[in-house]
């Protein structure tokens, strides 16, 4: 009986599997076919050489994949800090008014990234809200905001502030106010508490926080293109590059299937050592 | 209604083998009643399809427009080819990529040269680009512009700019005072003059030497690179730059519509190609090698050389260009002085005399891979 009712359970879910694989896989196959292939084809039909991957070292594109990650990770790492007493206090303190402030973040969401960058382009350019304004009280000019690596990372922190905010304040509200107040009653300070009671308790949460931002913005572009100037060049915009202007499929290939890879080892470490299913609410 | 598990299935399967026949059906089903057009921003305008589709009332035209030529490319190397019916993108892109790999197909001789005639004096000759070297038509030129830099004018005198040239972005007053903007392939080209190489012809190891050493120059007194011609503009209006490198007309246009002539495109008045250190960008349109193509294609061809839809055209939304039906005088007359001071009209035909048309750049790829590494840091 067990037998027919896994052999049915396959069934049931090989739709869903097909629908998947097709959907899912099948693009990830073919661009990682495609970055095997010779430079410059459009085709599948050739012999695979992979001499993008040693263009990838050779031509320096590595560069622009470390800069990528260390952003991401900069910019992670931030997010980490700023929204750790906001979710704190989303979690354990605001009561009703976090739903408010739930609904005044994802609103952000509904306006496009690029329109929103682009206001912080008119607020930070030359002449723009915050140096006109400094120029017209003050009669002092100073050259726009604009057009360097910080504002970049400014950038990433802005767009990408709920992927962290929401599952740290998820990952704190699974810490007993019990736990706590047993620490503090024991003697422990503050920053005991946080470290020892509030961090491993609330470490799932943290974990798909750091992982959802980092992710999203290891593969973030519009920040450096339109804040940036590109005074440095990021990864996806070597990507882009690849498939467009220098028509070379396979090198772009190449570089999304690195990042992908680079990205995609991160991610499986951090989900293998974190519960998920306690972050969902469910006993095992 | 009740229905049983059965007769759902044998519903869901009659539906299932309905719908694997029908995309079959619509494959031999002649396509004169649609046209999907591929293009850059204006073709895609209410004010140029709104027109053919009350001329051609019935058909169902659809059209999208691309953020580049590669792009657009793409889309039909990627199997659009079905989808699409026109395609129009700059000139090289049409005679080096798309007619060599069988993408778009040769016009009708007969029914499109005697609209060369008409055009201005650069095209009707008619103009030799539009063809592939086995000499077919392969689409039809309308909006072109001279493509070099832009400066804005209260910081640079016209004069200064054109007389000095390309080197003005190798000026050491010029450090940290202009953008990048990063059209690549026209970096390169670009970054030849300035190294003082034709790029059109094959590159030395000397040459090689130059364009890098000009290349990092260019990129290290750069204050911005940017993709977007608006941030361009907008940074060029507020002060943060003086002057971008690669930009014409089209990009300036928008700018001096709204008012801000101060900021101008220019040609400079020398260069290595032949003495010419200007560059120019003429569009093809052209028929997809669509194998069930649309008959309206060539139809929309047709309509768009009439006068008030080439104006249309050539303002249509984004970006303000020159088409080449301009050299008809009842054409000319529809644009205003507004209009003409946004295209920079009075200073059109002497930029177009220093200009050359951008073909073929025998080490692109070689080149590029050093704009590429020189652009990282």
């Amino acid at each position: 009986m067990e037998r027919i009712n896994q052999r049915l359970g396959a069934l049931s879910a090989l739709p869903v599997v097909l629908f998947l694989a097709a959907g899912f896989l099948a693009p990830l196959i073919v661009v990682a076919a495609f970055s095997m292939m010779p430079q410059k084809v459009f085709s599948l039909a050739n012999l695979p050489d992979f001499s993008s991957y040693a263009i990838m070292v050779k031509e320096g594109y590595w560069e622009s994949l470390l800069v990528s990650l260390a952003m991401a990770l900069a910019a992670t790492l931030i997010l980490f800090v700023i929204c750790w007493p906001l979710a704190f206090a989303m979690a354990k303190v605001f009561g009703r008014f976090t739903l408010v402030l739930t609904i005044g973040v994802v609103m952000t969401l509904f306006v496009s990234e690029n329109i929103r960058l682009f206001g912080w382009v008119l607020t930070l350019m030359k002449g723009g809200l915050i140096e006109g304004y400094w120029r017209t009280w003050t009669g002092q000019s100073f050259d726009g905001l604009l057009y360097n690596v910080p504002v970049i990372i400014f950038g990433l922190v802005y767009v990408y502030l709920p992927f962290m905010l929401f599952p740290l304040a998820q990952g704190i509200s699974m810490v007993p106010d019990d736990a706590r107040q047993a620490a503090f009653d024991l003697g422990a300070n503050r920053w005991q508490i946080f470290r020892e009671v509030e961090l491993p308790l609330a470490a799932p949460g943290i974990m798909v926080g750091c992982l959802i931002t980092f992710v999203l913005t290891a593969g973030a572009i519009a920040e450096s293109k339109l804040l940036g100037g590109r005074a440095v060049i990021v990864i996806s915009d070597e990507i882009e590059r690849a498939f467009t202007y220098g028509q070379n499929w396979p090198l772009g290939s190449a570089l999304a299937v690195t990042l992908i890879g680079v990205v995609g080892t991160l991610a499986i470490f951090g989900v293998s050592r974190i519960d998920l299913d306690a972050i969902m609410g469910r006993r095992r | 209604m009740h229905l049983n598990r059965r007769q759902f299935a044998k519903c869901v399967g009659a539906a299932a083998g309905l719908a694997a026949l029908g995309p079959a059906g619509k494959a031999f089903a002649a396509r004169d009643k649609e046209m999907n057009i591929l293009c850059w921003e204006g073709y895609n305008t209410d004010n140029v399809l709104g027109p053919f589709r009350k001329a051609f009332p019935g058909v169902t035209t659809r059209a999208e427009s691309g953020t580049s030529d590669p792009d657009m490319i793409n889309k039909l190397r990627a199997g659009e080819l079905k989808v699409w019916d026109l395609i129009n993108v700059n000139q090289p892109w049409a005679r080096q990529q798309l007619f060599p790999e069988n993408l778009i197909k040769p016009l009708n001789k007969e029914r499109f040269l005697p609209y060369f005639a008409k055009m201005s004096p650069e095209f009707s000759a008619p103009y030799p680009l539009a063809f592939a070297e086995s000499g077919e038509l392969i689409g039809m030129p309308q909006r072109y512009g001279p493509f070099s830099f832009v400066v804005n004018t209260d910081k640079i005198s016209r004069e200064t700019a054109e007389d000095q040239g390309w080197s003005l972005f190798l000026d050491p007053k010029m450090k940290g005072r202009y953008g990048v903007l990063t059209y690549d392939n026209w970096n390169v080209i670009h970054l030849c003059m300035t190294a003082g190489i034709d790029p059109f012809k094959a590159v030395d190891d000397a040459g090689v030497k130059k364009f890098t050493d000009t290349t990092k120059a260019v990129f290290e007194g750069a204050k911005m690179l940017s993709d977007d011609l608006v941030a361009m503009n907008t940074a060029l209006i507020n002060g943060e730059i003086d002057a971008y490198f690669t930009g014409g007309t089209y990009t300036a246009s928008p700018a001096r519509f709204d008012g801000a002539n101060n900021i101008r495109a220019i040609t400079p008045k020398s260069g290595p190609v032949d003495g010419k250190g200007g560059c120019v960008w003429i569009e093809l349109t052209s028929v997809v090698n669509n194998p069930d193509g649309s008959p309206r294609a060539e139809d929309f061809l047709e309509f768009v050389q009439k006068g008030e839809i080439a104006k249309a055209v050539s303002f249509a939304e984004g970006t303000y260009n020159p088409v080449s039906q301009m050299g008809d005088p009842e054409t000319f007359k529809l644009w205003n002085t507004a209009e003409l001071d946004a295209i920079q009209w009075d200073s059109l035909g002497e930029e177009l005399k220093r200009s050359v048309d951008f073909s073929v750049v025998p080490n692109y790829d070689d080149l590029l891979k050093i704009y590429t590494a020189a652009k990282r840091r």
